[in-house]
């Protein structure tokens, strides 16, 4: 391999890496809060880059009108995903919420195979995103440069978010313990939500970043980035922010680069994710910065 | 390390001999250097303030915690770190402090789940429903029965485990430990949550089923009439120290657990 | 008569029912409903043994699609003839002992199973080895590298091409006799005491660990024996549709078992059951949501995807207001029904 092509490979495993990085982020957030992995994540996705697809073609706004808005909606369909699916179910067993994670999962790809249609439909990728620079010799798509920028952006505003306002407080106190928190005077609920949004428009970030990398949109196109970006969360250590970027990155660049190195692997390579799971899970169940995986009771 | 050389306990087997058991939780030690020997047919109360580490003690002696340092010997075996169930094989049982039972199973099934490490035939012989599977279930529901009526719960047997009063639950409990066929009984505030007139008839129930079972008993309790009447020997933990040893009415006159009692006059 | 001969002569008499009515579908039902009862009772047969996992041990296992997809490459490759796979592995040749091997139906199922469960032995390590969500997506992820796998073994599986033109010899004595074995050894497993180990370790874990209940190793019992029955169900329905491909054993298949016993009460035996004929029948009956409708003056299209969007909603609205499903955790027995009568007979001989 020369290394133009490793550089370019590089570039493009750190991209995908802060790709995942942005959605695990979401799971994270709230599976540190309601200990639930949150199965419609990946699906959120899809949801916002179709918003972005037909507020582009039905109206004549421009890419930085129409983004920010189906960020906005996907933030306020995560809030509606937790109001209508887990919130009923707060005392419920957990395998019952898990369940109800699957059945929204389901329901949100199969209304939009209903609503939209099965046939895959192109998104139009912004000119700023488009252009191709040549950096040491090497051509690069600005998109890939942009998206780990953006994602860092993105990250150290949320944990300016977390740790320095009032909601973030009110944030990790949850993740802690709802009965003291309920105590301490803080609706717990509304908590919840801000939690739901927050990840939800990370989600939408990542998701239209996603589909401006594969510019194909299906109903189905949140599964994949969906479960590994969990897998992410989890081998960065699960509640833990940071720990899902990184672990992001760890699955970006261990993905890409085993198919770089070992070309007869690239057939395996979504099984990749799950193997790493798998060996994280046996070795060290708490992931790279997790705390120990704890009851919360 | 050498036995002392007339030591009296030499030609004794050793029953349970727990050599200071240390505990920690990130930076908190619960339980710090606690020894404590058992002879069979003792009956020993353990009590301290909320938070003392009474129940880490029990948590660790049955396996549910590895200790962070320290030993756990039974029978003269060393038994530290060993998992719960293998433990209880052993013939060391337990309570819980917040009652643990089955809900979702009667309460002749909850005693029955108790008998099924004396349980032979293999899992094939009961799918297939042969013969000496079925004499097996015979035999345990037969004798799980005697374990309700031993505890006075035989009417209840069809009934939800969930649906019982609490003062019965506890009950439940205790008779659940028993079918494990222990010879060592961990009882964790069995009198919680109970009124004076049920607790005086525990005491008296503990001290059947020790005599009877010939069992030896180990619990923990705070309601300080319980413990003082049942109990042959205390032993009083404090932020995870012991700090006294003795009779009852050593204990009762002890300075140290006045005053470790002092702060929680609710409990002396 | 004594309770236990009464059980007897019903459970002859239920049996004789059951094979009246396949006798009468056999002979003169038309192939559509033929169709629907093989599924019935195949669907039978992969939900009671996908609820002994998840139902009596309380752990959401998220990987019987990988079972059925080993029983089913399993059970065809070994009833195909050599010739048969010949045709089939056109890319690249089956491999050697597998070229050649080739079973009696009934013998295909048995290691159609054995591979499954074996399968389920080696996994079990890293799955049990933790609980609850992560549990759940340890054996996911296992159904989809199995997936994956079936996809790249090109010399196993004839990977995206599958397997076409097999023998169909799933017939409803087929599909039936075993969705009748497997609930009888089920029924047995779960009312046993090994059973009770089970449900004990779904309703306290720790508390059964105290009462010298090994969970490692009744977890892995209900495993293996549910692994075991899904690779049978995945012979019967490899040998039912007669093509298979991996695009058959996704998530979706899971999603579908998960649906039936959830809507039928997880932890119930018979709730399994009901589950199972309600989806195959009522799978078959919304068929009609996805296909074009006449109304005489126009035609309205089919809207793929409406069967899934119903099917969610309905696994949603059931765990959300219904949590126990149709049947809870209680059961259909000739007991409970015997009990009833004779309450009643004793409420009528009263003054
Ligand atoms: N799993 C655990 N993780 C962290 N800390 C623990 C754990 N279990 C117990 N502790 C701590 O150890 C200390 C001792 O607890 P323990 O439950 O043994 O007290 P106790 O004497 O039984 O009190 P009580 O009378 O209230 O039951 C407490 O400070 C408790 O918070
Ligand atoms: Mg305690």
């Amino acid at each position: 391999m020369t290394s133009t092509i490793f550089f370019q490979q590089l570039i493009n495993a750190i991209s995908l890496g802060s790709l995942y990085g942005l959605v695990a982020i979401g799971y994270t957030m709230v599976y540190g809060i309601l200990r639930l992995i949150n199965f419609a994540h990946g699906d959120l996705l899809m949801f916002a880059a179709y918003v972005a697809i037909y507020m582009g073609a039905l109206t004549v706004f421009p890419w930085y009108l129409s983004f920010p808005a189906a960020i906005l909606a996907t933030g306020i369909l995560g809030i509606l995903l937790d109001r209508a699916a887990y919130r009923p179910l707060r005392d419920a067993p957990r395998i019952s919420l898990l369940i109800s994670a699957i059945g929204a999962s389901f329901l949100m790809q199969n209304l939009a195979l209903v609503i939209i249609g099965g046939v895959p439909k192109a998104f139009p990728r912004p000119e700023v995103f488009d252009r191709v620079i040549t950096l040491f010799d090497v051509r690069i798509q600005v998109l890939a440069i942009y998206t780990p920028i953006i994602t860092i952006i993105l990250l150290l505003g949320l944990l300016f978010i977390v740790y320095r306002t009032k909601v973030g407080k009110a944030m990790r106190a949850a993740s802690k313990d709802f009965e003291t928190t309920r105590l301490m005077g803080i609706n717990v609920n509304a908590v919840i939500a801000m939690t739901f949004f927050l990840g939800s428009t990370l989600a939408a970030a990542g998701g239209l970043m996603w589909a401006m990398r594969f510019p194909q949109v299906n109903p189905f196109m949140g599964v994949f980035p969906g479960l590994k970006a969990f897998i992410a969360a989890v081998v960065g250590g699960i509640g833990n922010i940071v720990g899902a970027v990184i672990g992001g990155f760890i699955l970006g660049l261990g993905e890409i680069l085993i198919v770089a190195f070992v070309p007869q692997l690239a057939q395996y390579r979504d099984a990749f994710a799950f193997v790493i799971l798998i060996l994280v899970l046996l070795f060290r169940p708490t992931g790279i910065m997790g705390e120990p995986i704890t009851d919360k009771s | 390390m050498p036995a002392p050389f007339l030591s009296p306990e030499r030609n004794m087997p050793m029953f349970l001999k727990i050599e200071k058991l240390v505990m920690q939780f990130g930076g908190l030690t619960a339980v710090d250097s606690f020894s404590l020997e058992l002879q069979p047919g003792e009956l020993v109360g353990l009590i301290g303030p909320n938070g003392a580490g009474k129940t880490t003690v029990f948590n660790m002696v049955t396996g549910t915690y590895k200790p962070s340092a320290g030993k756990i010997h039974w029978l003269d075996q060393d038994i530290t770190g060993l998992p719960v169930h293998q433990i209880t094989a052993k013939g060391l049982a337990r309570t819980f402090q917040n009652v643990r039972l089955f809900a979702e199973m009667t309460v002749l099934e909850n005693v029955m789940v108790s008998m099924h490490i004396t349980l032979q035939a293999s899992f094939w012989k009961a799918m297939l429903g042969l013969p000496h599977y079925r004499k097996e279930e015979r035999r345990i529901r037969d004798e799980a029965l005697e374990y309700l009526r031993e505890l006075g719960l035989a009417h209840l047997a069809d009934e939800k485990a969930s649906s019982l009063a609490y003062g019965q639950q506890r009950r439940l409990e205790i008779a659940r430990a028993l079918a494990t066929k222990p010879r060592l009984l961990l009882l964790d505030e069995p009198a919680a949550g109970m009124n004076p007139l049920e607790t005086k008839d525990l005491a008296q129930l503990v001290r059947e089923i020790r005599d009877k079972y010939g069992l030896t008993v180990l619990l923990i309790e705070h309601d300080m009439k319980f413990v003082m009447g049942l109990c042959e020997r205390i032993k009083v933990l404090d932020h995870g120290i012991t700090i006294a040893e003795g009779t009852p009415s050593e204990i009762q006159s002890n300075p140290h657990v006045i005053k470790a009692y002092l702060g929680e006059p609710k409990h002396a | 008569m004594t309770r236990d001969r009464v059980k007897l002569v019903l459970n002859i008499l239920a049996l004789l029912l059951l094979f009246s009515i396949l006798y009468f579908f056999d002979r003169y039902g038309s192939p559509y409903h033929v169709r629907i009862l093989n599924n019935m009772g195949i669907f039978i047969t992969l939900a009671v043994s996908y609820n002994l996992v998840n139902g009596y041990c309380g752990v959401l296992h998220l990987g019987p699609n990988a079972f059925i997809a080993i029983g089913a490459y399993t059970s065809s490759l070994l009833t195909m003839s050599p010739l048969e796979k010949q045709m089939n592995f056109i890319i690249e040749p089956l491999m050697w002992p597998l070229s050649v091997l080739q079973a009696p139906f009934s013998l295909s199922l048995i290691c159609g199973g054995v591979a499954a469960a074996l399968f389920a032995f080696l996994i079990s390590f890293p799955v049990f080895r933790v609980r609850g969500d992560y549990l759940a997506i340890v054996t996911l992820g296992f159904g989809e590298v199995v997936r994956v796998l079936c996809n790249a073994s090109q010399s196993v599986t004839n990977g995206p091409l599958g397997l076409k033109g097999l023998t169909p010899h799933t017939n409803l004595w087929w599909s039936w006799g075993i969705a009748v074995l497997t609930l009888i050894l089920v029924v047995r497993l779960v009312n046993s005491s090994y059973g009770r180990a089970m449900k004990a370790i779904r309703d306290n874990e720790p508390a059964a660990m105290a009462m010298g209940v090994n969970p490692f190793r009744h977890l892995l019992m209900a495993f293996l024996i549910s692994a075991f029955f899904c690779g049978v169900g995945g012979g019967l329905l490899a040998h039912l549709i007669t093509t298979i491909s991996p695009t058959l054993f996704t998530f979706f298949l899971t999603f579908n078992l998960l649906i039936i016993v959830v809507v039928g009460g997880l932890g119930s035996t018979t709730g399994a059951v009901l589950g199972a004929i309600l989806f195959a029948w009522g799978g078959e009956a919304l068929r009609v949501v996805e296909s074009p409708m006449n109304l005489g003056f126009m035609t309205l299209p089919g809207i793929p995807g409406m069967r899934m969007v119903l099917f969610s909603v309905i696994l949603m609205l059931v765990i959300i207001f219904m949590r126990r499903g149709i049947m809870g955790h209680r059961e259909f027995s000739w007991d409970w029904i015997l009990d009833k009568l004779q309450r009643k007979e004793a409420e009528l001989k009263k003054p």
